[in-house]
């Protein structure tokens, strides 16, 4: 008897502890993203900001249900193709219908299935409005645009560092012509300041010799290389073998998140001087400081670069979700482009976009710009204008 | 365009040519010796490379131990592969094909998970830049083509100038005739292969310092070892010399006057040329 009691007892003790577990359901949260090759440290990143966010959001109720964050993660390798089969594995197989997607240069490839199935895009990658539109008003470009970081940033920069020949060297993709273009626009803009682009050089994605293209570049005599669109690991080898063939001017790396250690690990001295737009030189906020450190001790590595922005993404996602009582990626997107956010690490978050993209799908934060110097990124004060 | 850049633009192009013949030399020596088409041998090179860094960046060994350590791995892996599974489907091209294609795969899933997915890099252990008559010329390169130069000469004595190169080439003739005259050919193959996976293993090695690794690197070498090894003629090492030192060159001086794009689509015209005009290749045997 006694025993049957106790029996019943720790069954109804567990049956207890484990109901708001089996009432809890899983909100999936996909990453698609490049988890291997050259880019993956961006996918990685975003991996870690999703785990640290749903750390601090914990469980949060959507038309009364409880729910918990799930990440889902799948490797892209920056590659369209397969971007395109994580997606419709995502959607079709695992009930993944929001998710962050990285790369502008893999979005012509899943707009079309974006629009269709209404998935939500948590979209981490440059470029401009041929992404973020009126057209897709469920892609939120939680990330610095191309056009903007280009047009609010460049011509301060080009004053401060005395620059006038300018020249490209990206990858031969979507995303590599797109910049081009928007460089080429900015430098005819400031012809006025005496500002001439002089040449471009596209490369494969995966190259890791530019010694040939580099000559030809600079032959031109540039004052400036711009890499964008390329991921950290090609900057540091575009900068290390330009300095082999004698250039000692300047390298822009608009919107790629690098990393200052791994850019000094290949290039040595030959990363100084090395500009990158949204790298801060020192903490913005505490909530940065404390990701930081929570990166660190969790993943027992410096913290990677998309990090916060991909916190800052999360939190705010659920954060609308859980305002506009539904999952419905619409009536969400509409809620989320009328609201600000506090909760970024980089500082008060708004959207814009309506008049340059025709649609508040553009993220607004505070930016800094930075540039390497022995080995360490110092702080390059120019003032960011706005995107409008 | 002026002189001096046309110098460099050269000069790259000579430098670049040897790395590719480091890159191939191995698989022209499997295909060569026992006409196996060694998928593996991307993987090969990726190993060679990130074992420098996990021996020389990460366990601190020093360089000349760690390079000890890359080549009996390697020639211990060679053997493995070819008792193990070349062995077993000798003269069965497609299976053979399958079965390396099936090893590349084995050892690129591993690596990713031994590895990790980050960019690894591997600091120059001759930095610097060599000056002359206006040409620069970054020590590191010129380190490594000048081993790609030494380890062709030494291919070519092995196999030219020794019994054992006499046998590999008595079983590349005919392999039934020369085990009839007493050629161990199963020791020979073993000996090929392992000297193959060395030569793969220490191609990555060498080119570790001057790019940065990531456990899918082996697909590009693998993709341009098969481009001069067809231009140059399949199993052919004076083709494989002449070949990659074509396709430096034309790289580096296409993109040079035409643009890295252009130069780029340069290198496949040549090896369909090559196809349509002399399928063999340039030195390759009809």
């Amino acid at each position: 008897m006694q025993r049957s009691m106790i029996a019943a007892f720790t069954l109804a003790a567990a049956t207890l502890t484990a109901l708001p577990a089996l009432a809890q359901e899983a909100f999936k949260i996909g990453n698609l993203s490049p988890l291997s090759g050259p880019a993956a440290a961006f996918g990685i990143g975003i991996n870690r900001g999703i785990e640290l966010a749903a750390e601090d959001v914990g469980t949060f109720t959507v038309a009364g249900k409880q729910y918990k964050l799930e990440l889902t993660p799948y490797d892209t390798g920056l590659d369209p193709g397969k971007t395109v089969a994580a997606l419709n594995r995502a959607v079709l197989n695992d009930n993944v219908k929001y998710g962050f997607i990285l790369g502008a240069a893999v979005h012509g490839a899943v707009l079309p299935i974006i629009r269709q199935t209404g998935f939500f895009d948590i979209f981490m990658g440059a470029a401009g409005k041929e992404i973020t539109n009126a057209e897709n008003p469920t892609v939120f470009r939680f990330m610095a645009s191309s056009d903007q970081l280009y047009y609010t940033f460049t011509p301060e920069i080009y004053k401060k560092l005395g620059i006038k020949r300018v020249a490209f060297m990206g990858p031969n993709n979507d995303l590599g012509r797109s910049d081009v273009r928007t460089l080429k626009a900015v430098a005819t803009r400031l012809k006025g300041q005496g500002v001439e682009f002089v040449g471009e050089e596209l490369v494969e994605i995966n190259a890791k010799d530019f010694q040939a293209a580099l000559l030809r570049l600079l032959a031109t005599n540039p004052d400036v290389i711009d890499t964008n669109a390329s991921p950290t690991g090609t900057v540091g080898l575009i900068a290390k073998q330009a300095r082999e063939l004698g250039y000692k001017g300047h390298f822009i790396s608009s919107t790629a998140v690098l990393e200052a250690k791994a850019l000094v690990s290949i290039a040595g001295k030959g990363a100084d001087n090395i500009v990158a737009y949204r790298i801060w030189s020192s903490p913005p906020s505490k909530l940065y400081q404390e990701i930081a450190d929570r990166h660190e001790k969790k993943y027992k590595e410096a913290t990677l670069g998309t990090v916060w922005e991909a916190y800052a993404a999360t939190r705010w996602v659920v954060e609308a979700v859980v305002k506009a009582g539904t999952f419905d990626s619409k009536r969400v997107a509409e809620q989320l482009a009328g609201s600000t956010f506090q909760f970024h690490p980089y500082g008060p978050a708004s959207w814009g976009g309506e008049k340059t993209h025709g649609a508040r799908r553009q993220i607004q934060t505070p930016l800094p710009a930075s540039i390497i110097k022995d080995g360490k990124w110092e702080p390059l004060e120019v003032k960011m204008g706005t995107l409008e | 365009m002026t002189l001096a850049l046309l110098a460099q633009g050269i000069a790259i192009g000579l430098v670049n040519g040897a790395l590719y013949i480091l890159t191939a030399l191995g698989l022209t020596l499997i295909y060569g010796i026992l006409h196996i088409v060694n998928f593996a041998h991307g993987e090969i090179y990726m190993l060679g490379a990130m074992l420098v860094y996990v021996l020389f960046v990460a366990l601190q060994w020093p360089l000349g131990l760690a390079f000890v350590a890359i080549i009996a791995a390697a020639a211990l892996a060679g053997l493995a592969v070819e008792r193990g599974v070349f062995r077993n489907l000798r003269g069965q091209w497609m299976q053979l094909l399958v079965a390396s294609v099936g090893i590349s795969l084995i050892i690129q899933s591993l690596s990713w998970i031994a590895f990790g997915a980050q960019e690894k890099n591997v600091p120059s252990v001759l930095p610097g830049v060599l000056v002359l008559a206006g040409v620069r010329l970054p020590i590191e390169r010129l380190a490594a083509a000048g081993v790609a130069l030494v380890l062709v000469a030494a291919l070519y004595w092995v196999v030219y100038r020794t019994r054992t190169g006499l046998a590999m080439r008595a079983i590349e003739e005919d392999e039934e005739t020369a085990r009839m005259l007493g050629v161990n050919s199963d020791r020979v193959a073993a000996i090929a292969v392992a000297i193959g996976f060395i030569l793969a293993a220490l191609g990555g090695a060498f080119i570790a310092p001057i790019y940065s690794l990531n456990p899918g690197m082996g697909l590009e070498a693998i993709l341009m070892s098969f481009i001069i090894i067809i231009i140059g003629g399949l199993g052919s090492i004076t083709g494989t010399v002449l070949a990659g030192m074509l396709i430096g060159m034309l790289q580096s001086i296409g993109a040079l006057t035409l643009g890295a794009e252009a130069a780029h689509v340069l290198v496949f015209v040549a090896m369909i040329a090559v196809l349509i005009l002399r399928p063999q290749g340039l030195l390759g045997r009809a």
